[in-house]
Parts: C-alpha cells; sequence; structure tokens
C-alpha cells in the first residue's frame, strides 16, 4: 500500500500520508486514487470514456457557438437530406437536426446530473445518518429502502408521469424518488462498518462531536463509492428519460434525444422512406455513445476503487 | 433461515401495497373533481352545470363522499373480484383488454427467458473453460458493451437492420393481418416469424447477465476440491464439467432467471413500442397516449403482480434446489 503511493506524483500528499497514523493511510490511499491521479489510473476504455464524455459536454455547452440555426425553428424545407445547409438534414417540420442534437445533449446530461446528484448524495446522507444513528431511525429506513427497491420502477415512472403531467421537473423528481434507495443502502452499510473502527472509536473518545465525526471521517469514507454509484444513476436516469419521453411522455416543449426518436418514429412512413437515416440514426448513435461512455467510466472506477472486484469480475 | 423468509414473504406484500396506494391515490391527487368540468367543445353549446344538490346527489352515487379509508376498501374488494374498471378507449372491461394482450407479452418474455437462459450458460461454459485464451476476454468485453445499451435502443438497431435495410422480418404486428392458415404448423410458424425480433432484443438484453453469472460461479466453482476429487477419479473432463461443475453453478442461473423475468416485464413495455408487438407494453403506450387512466392502471397492476409473483416462485423453487437454504 504505502509503496504503492510513494510512485504518486503528489509529493505533497505524500508526506501528509506519511505523517498520519497507518490506520488511515488504506482510506486516503483511496481518496487520493480518485482525486490525485484520476487518468492515469484508467484503462484504455475508461480514458475513451472520459474523453467521450467530456466532448458531449463541450458540444452541449457551446451548442449555440457550433450550430448555425436554432433547434426549434423552421429553417429549412421539410425532411431535407443532410447537405451543406443542414449538416445532418431537417425533420419534417423543417427544424435542423444537428442543432436539436446539441441542445437535445443538454437535456439528457441536465436531466441525468440533477437525478443522480439528487438521489446519490441525497440518498447518501440519509443512509450514513441512519446508520450512524441505528436503532429504530435505521429500522425503518431500512424497510422503506427494501420496498423501494422491489417496486417495478420503469413501469410504475410510466403511470407517475402520465398523471403528474409532462414536465422536466416532474420527470426529475419521480426518478429521484426511484433511485435514492442504493445509494441510501450502500452508504449505510459503509458507515455501520465504519463506526467499528478503532480510529473513530478513537476519536470519539477524545470527545468529538457527532457532527464532527461525520463530516471529517465517515463522509469522506463514503463518498468515492457514492461518487460511482453517481455514474450508474445518471446512466439509468438518462435511459428513464429517455424511454419516456420515446412513449411520449417527455416534456413536449423540450428536444431531447428522447423526444426526437419519439418523433420519429412517430412518423407515419418513416419506415418506408430513406428520412429514418438521417432523422432516426444520430439521435440513436448518440444515446448509444454516451451510455457507453458512462458504463466505461463506472466499470473502471469500480476497478479503481475496489482492488477485489476486479478479480471477481475478471479483468 | 425461516426468519428471513418470512420477512421476504411481508416485503412481497408490502410492495404490492404500496403499488396499490399509488394507484388509488394518484388519480384523486389530480386538481378538480369529476363534476367540475364545464367544458363546451364548441360555441354556443350549453354548458351544464350541475347544482350543489346533484353534485351531491352524483358524489353519493359514486360513493365519493365517503370517508378516504372506506373508498379504498371498496377499491380494495373490487379488485380482489377482478373487477378493474372501464377503459374509456376500448369501452369494455380493463381485465377483458388486459387479457387480450397479455398471452402475447407472456409469449415473447417467455422466449427470451429461456433462449437468454440456455445461450447464456452455454457462452459462459465456453468462456470459463477458455478462461486462459484470448477469446474469454474478447468475448467479456463485447458481452459487457452490449449490457449497456437499453433494450428498446437495442430493439430500434435490429428493426432498422432487419426490417427496413435488410426487409427480412416484418416491421410491426404480431401475426400477419387478414391472413388465411391452411394448418396450425403455417399459423404457428408465422406467429414465430413476427416474435422472432423482439425475443432476440429481450434476449440480447438479458444474455449478459446470465453469462457474466455462468462464469464467474463456474470459475469459483472449479477451484473447489470435490472437482479436484472428481478428475482424481479419473473422470473425463466432460463428464466433471457437466455432472459436478456446471450442476453445481446454475444454481444462481436459477434466481437470476425469476428476477430477470422481472426486469424484462419493464423493459418490454419499450421493446413493444418499437415493434408495435400487440402484448400490453404496446397497450400501454396507447393508452398513455389516449389517457385512458383505468387501462393505464390496470396494466401497471398486472406488470407489478407478474413481477411479485416470479420473486415468490424464485424464492420457493430455490429452497426446493438448494437444500442448505431451507433449514
Amino acid at each position: 500500500m504505502i509503496k504503492d503511493i510513494a510512485f504518486s506524483e503528489n509529493a505533497g500528499i505524500l508526506s501528509f500520508i506519511r505523517a498520519l497514523n497507518i490506520n488511515r493511510s488504506n482510506r486516503i490511499n483511496r481518496i487520493v486514487s480518485i482525486v490525485a491521479r484520476p487518468f492515469s489510473k484508467f484503462s484504455t476504455e475508461g480514458k475513451i470514456g472520459i474523453l467521450g464524455i467530456l466532448c458531449i459536454i463541450l458540444m452541449a455547452a457551446f451548442a449555440p457557438v457550433i450550430t448555425i440555426y436554432p433547434p426549434q425553428k423552421i429553417t429549412g424545407n421539410s425532411l431535407e437530406p443532410p447537405g451543406p445547409e443542414h449538416i445532418l438534414g431537417t425533420d419534417e417540420l423543417g427544424m435542423d437536426i444537428w442543432s436539436q442534437i446539441c441542445y437535445g445533449a443538454r437535456m439528457s446530461l441536465t436531466i441525468g446530473l440533477a437525478v443522480a446528484f439528487t438521489a446519490g448524495f441525497g440518498g447518501g446522507t440519509l443512509g450514513i445518518l441512519a446508520g450512524y444513528m441505528g436503532g429504530h431511525i435505521d429500522q425503518a429506513l431500512m424497510r422503506v429502502i427494501d420496498v423501494t427497491m422491489s417496486l417495478p420502477g420503469f413501469p410504475l415512472l410510466i403511470v407517475i408521469s402520465a398523471f403528474l403531467g409532462p414536465s422536466i421537473l416532474n420527470v426529475i423528481l419521480v426518478l429521484v424518488l426511484f433511485s435514492w434507495a442504493k445509494p441510501a443502502r450502500i452508504a449505510r452499510s459503509q458507515t455501520l462498518s465504519l463506526k467499528k473502527n478503532n480510529y473513530i472509536i478513537a476519536a470519539q473518545n477524545y470527545g468529538a462531536k457527532p457532527f464532527y465525526l461525520l463530516r471529517k471521517h465517515i463522509f469522506p469514507e463514503v463518498m468515492p463509492v457514492l461518487l460511482v454509484l453517481v455514474i450508474s444513476i445518471s446512466s439509468h436516469a438518462i435511459i428513464a428519460e429517455t424511454g419516456l419521453a420515446f412513449l411520449g411522455l417527455g416534456d413536449p416543449t423540450s428536444k431531447s434525444w428522447g423526444m426526437m426518436l419519439n418523433h420519429a418514429t412517430g412518423f407515419k412512413s418513416i419506415y418506408f422512406t430513406p428520412y429514418w437515416q438521417w432523422w432516426l440514426l444520430p439521435p440513436l448513435f448518440m444515446l448509444i455513445f454516451l451510455l457507453l461512455c458512462l458504463a466505461f467510466i463506472s466499470r473502471d472506477m469500480e476497478r479503481i476503487l475496489d482492488p477485489k472486484l476486479k478479480m471477481k469480475k475478471g479483468f | 433461515m425461516r426468519n428471513d423468509r418470512n420477512s421476504f414473504t411481508l416485503r412481497l406484500l408490502s410492495t404490492l401495497f404500496v403499488i396499490l396506494a399509488i394507484n388509488f391515490f394518484l388519480p384523486r391527487m389530480m386538481p378538480g373533481d369529476p363534476f367540475t368540468t364545464t367544458s363546451a367543445d364548441e360555441a354556443g353549446e350549453d354548458i351544464i352545470v350541475m347544482t350543489e344538490e346533484q353534485r351531491l346527489y352524483y358524489m353519493n352515487y359514486y360513493g365519493l363522499d365517503r370517508p378516504l379509508y372506506e373508498q379504498f376498501l371498496v377499491y380494495m374488494k373490487n379488485l380482489m373480484t377482478g373487477n378493474l374498471g372501464r377503459s374509456i378507449y376500448y369501452k369494455m372491461p380493463v381485465s377483458d383488454v388486459i387479457l387480450l394482450h397479455l398471452p402475447w407479452t407472456v409469449l415473447i418474455v417467455e422466449g427470451a427467458t429461456v433462449i437468454s437462459t440456455i445461450s447464456g450458460v452455454v457462452l459462459g461454459t465456453l468462456s470459463a473453460k477458455n478462461r486462459k485464451n484470448g477469446s474469454d476476454r474478447i468475448m467479456m468485453t463485447g458481452m459487457i458493451a452490449f449490457a449497456e445499451i437499453p433494450s428498446f435502443l437495442l430493439g430500434l438497431i435490429l428493426l432498422l437492420i432487419f426490417s427496413v435495410h435488410l426487409r427480412i422480418f416484418p416491421l410491426a404486428g404480431a401475426i400477419t393481418p387478414f391472413s388465411d392458415y391452411n394448418s396450425l404448423a403455417e399459423q404457428a410458424r408465422d406467429i414465430l416469424y413476427h416474435a422472432f425480433l423482439p425475443v432476440v432484443t429481450l434476449s440480447l438484453s438479458q444474455l449478459t447477465g446470465v453469462y457474466l453469472l455462468t462464469r464467474n460461479t463456474l470459475i469459483t466453482v472449479t477451484t473447489k476440491d470435490y472437482i479436484r476429487t472428481a478428475r482424481a477419479k479419473g473422470l473425463g473432463e466432460k463428464t466433471v464439467w457437466t455432472r459436478h461443475a456446471l450442476r453445481n453453478a446454475l444454481l444462481p442461473v436459477v434466481t437470476r432467471t425469476g428476477f430477470m423475468i422481472g426486469i424484462m416485464m419493464g423493459g418490454v413495455v419499450l421493446v413493444e413500442s418499437v415493434f408495435s408487438y400487440p402484448g400490453i407494453g404496446m397497450t400501454l403506450r396507447s393508452a398513455v397516449i389516449g389517457r385512458d387512466y383505468p387501462l393505464i392502471q390496470g396494466i401497471l397492476l398486472v406488470i407489478a403482480v407478474s413481477i411479485l409473483v416470479c420473486n415468490l416462485l424464485v424464492d420457493k423453487i430455490y429452497g426446493k434446489l438448494d437444500p442448505r437454504v431451507v433449514v
């Protein structure tokens, strides 16, 4: 473990770790591996994933710069094939598809990130608190988590969004409601095992207040695990949003990639005409690309966090 | 252990209760009540506004003035007798609509379960046997990438390749419309022909789970002492793998199969929409578009109950297969 750290480029952190108790070196080693040298530890697939995500983020952020036309304005003829005027052609209303792809990236990323961070850190905090306090609160939370995890997520999602009406906020809220349980459970079990560690008991005996313990010792330890979960939740959220939009339950005023799929497949003769080649394929490929990138990153992060997992999964 | 299994059943029951409660309260949470609607479609049309007396009469007639818990009890009683309400679009009982479409869904879900389990076990065994070669690594990476593509996007790709581009498979439906069949075999062929792509899509999306599980359990199992003993006894490689290793490695696969049905019941809604396959998923989509609320609720209930029943069955079967579980 120590040898491993010695290779770290970051000498400052290195001396800091040496000064600390040996007991904690394992913990800090893990945090260092995430914060101080993130890129070198990723495998080739992970690096591709990170670069891919960066590309999509840049595309979303600079959407107005890299597109000529606004996404929701009629700027050309209906169903124009790709050409110099419109790079990826136009849809049935004459809106530019490349613009829709770029602006749609914003939608998918926003929903993914919003759901993942709220559910991941909200659920994580709940789990940490329950695990730390124990007793009846813990038991009650565990029951709620059990039930939430065995609910059929997607069918319920459809029904709730059908009743509540389509809006981005509703979609995010419902998705959060269905994805907080896993991080809460994992954070709780981590907290429970952490609580028994000598250094935490020692800190407690020195008079550390619960809030201090949580902030200084428990939260930093649980954090890396939550971070991995956040990525996998965000990809789930993106899939769910796409699915809802594909069924016609997305926000009709937004142009997410799922909405594009919905419009294209809803077009009467889409499969009998060549239109699908530039109307259906771009959002489809972008979605798959985004999901694969997220998957690569989360797999790699899991591997970095837990070397034992690496053996089990056979990488 | 027994205690654990009791709590499992309890968990399923409470889950069912939560679903019922959501189903019951959702329509009542929506703003307005059925008697305040006073819209007129055309100008000049008479708007019927109910007097307070009439409104109270109808509230009483439909039982909406009774306390919420009493309404909930009535709702539960109706469910027990199979009364799910009437579909607004189909103008017939929801249970009939569901029964009409459920067989198609069951067909493709069951087909996909069988295919993905068998091929997953076969591929997993191959992979575990060739663990030291490069072929295993290639297979792993490919399978894992496959698993990350959601089933309906995969279905869309398959549809575009095989139905739209190559025109080998049909675009939509479960049978050729207006066709007369000379024999039963011909009818079966037509049904299989239409079900092929949806089944393949669902199977592919579930394959990786079974594959990884088989591969990993096999790798663990083959390090066990009794495998070495079997080899030492002079049994052939084939006997060792099938009778000793695979037999024990299949236990977790059984559990996985049950949960797989649950996952697929969720994903089937989207897959059926992609292939316009007339199962309950497709019905759910049209119900959502047509805002046919009773039908939406009924379908949700059917999906939820079938998932819970599958989980319960798996639990029971597992107890039978592995004597260690029931103490």
